[in-house]
């Protein structure tokens, strides 16, 4: 990876990458909260309308997924989502590199996502009901089978989580990193400023072709993929979420219509 | 016709290997590096396409399903975008396997 890795504009010495910018993030997301929430007056403005929505925005899917009593987790759900949003973001600023492009930061995220659906099922069932729910709607005799096909794949969600937001990311940062290295001072563009006839041409419309694509097309795929990778994060916490509360109302015989 | 085509696709897998064993005694290592980049090459080709096939059977489904209601049109939309971001995390732990075979080079 050496020729297309590029390290970020500053670094705090003795301190890994990702977590300065964790930090940074942090300052960025707590600079804006503390701006909007200055003067809460009741009829929102500016920046305080901004979040409103965006805070209404998760209110309104944790209701979809979870239901009313879902609103206890808004804290949780929004921290995730907001940090996972901005620091997909921050990794696209040329000079800087997102916290989320390192295997730390998602393995972190996915794992406080694990153990905090797990403690709200126990919290709310009960802990043996909860692993009797593990057990799944089969035979006596095909039980413990279940038990471990359940444990099996609850262990591969956080590994998913994470696996899929890392890969995101650095999948496109290695497309972005390549395409910079074949069209900038050291391949089409530098071919075409070289001097010689055949590289002005040719490299100049290459040149120009490939930055054509990669403002128009790569840039906004890489929004795209940002915003997409934190809602489907957050996503799939809510369903996680509301798989280990929903456990109880099986025993009724009756199923919630939370989900039409 | 179609033996013919299995014979030439092995053919062309093996002289890879061909070239690669009068390489690798000169250059000292074994053969699992070389190859190693191959795999990877082909393991991200064939995940793409078959990540093609099942989003492409996703989406036509989605499609159909909102002309049938479209009333129920944003409902289907967000459990196509997620069921569309689920089939894709498959082809990106492909990628991520593929990058560690590049990288990290666990085997030289």
């Amino acid at each position: 990876m050496g020729v297309i890795e590029h390290p970020p504009i500053f670094r705090l010495p003795g301190i890994p990458d990702h977590v300065t910018y964790t930090w940074v993030v942090m300052i960025v997301l707590a600079g804006l909260a503390f701006v909007a929430s200055r003067n809460v007056a009741l009829v929102p403005r500016g920046l305080q309308n901004f979040f409103e929505v965006v805070l209404e925005q998760f209110q309104s899917m944790i209701d979809d997924v979870i239901g009313p009593e879902g609103r206890r987790f808004l804290p949780l759900i929004a921290t995730l989502g907001l940090f996972i949003l901005a620091s997909n973001l921050l990794s696209l600023i040329p000079g800087m590199t997102g916290p989320t492009t390192n295997l730390n930061t998602t393995a972190a995220c996915a794992l406080v996502v694990f153990f905090s659906y797990h403690y709200i099922g126990i919290r709310k069932q009960g802990a043996l009901t909860y692993l009797k729910h593990f057990m799944g709607p089969v035979p006596l005799v095909l039980k413990p089978l279940m038990f471990v096909i359940e444990i099996i794949s609850h262990l591969a969600r956080p590994l998913s989580l994470t696996l899929r937001l890392f890969g995101n990311m650095v999948g496109g940062h290695i497309l972005l990193a390549i395409i910079f290295f074949l069209m900038g001072l050291q391949g089409l563009i530098g071919w075409a400023l070289s001097g010689s006839a055949v590289g002005a041409v040719v490299g100049g419309v290459g040149g120009l072709v490939m930055i054509v694509f990669t403002v128009g097309f790569l840039y906004p795929l890489k929004i795209l993929v940002s915003f997409l990778q934190a809602f489907i994060f957050v996503m799939l916490t809510m369903l996680y979420i509301s798989g280990a509360i929903e456990e109880a109302e099986h025993h009724g015989g009756e199923h919630a219509p939370a989900h039409h | 016709m179609r033996r013919s085509l299995i014979l030439a696709g092995l053919a062309v897998l093996a002289v890879p290997g061909l070239a690669l064993a009068a390489d690798a005694p000169a250059g000292g290592g074994s053969l699992v590096g070389p190859y190693s980049v191959l795999v990877a090459g082909f393991a991200m080709a064939f995940a793409a396409g078959l990540c093609a096939l099942g989003q492409g059977k996703a989406v036509a489904s989605a499609v159909d399903a909102m002309a049938r209601q479209p009333g129920a049109a944003a409902r289907i939309q967000t459990a196509m975008i997620i069921g569309l971001a689920l089939i894709e995390s498959l082809a990106i732990y492909v990628l991520v396997v593929a990058m560690i075979l590049l990288f990290v080079q666990p085997i030289k």
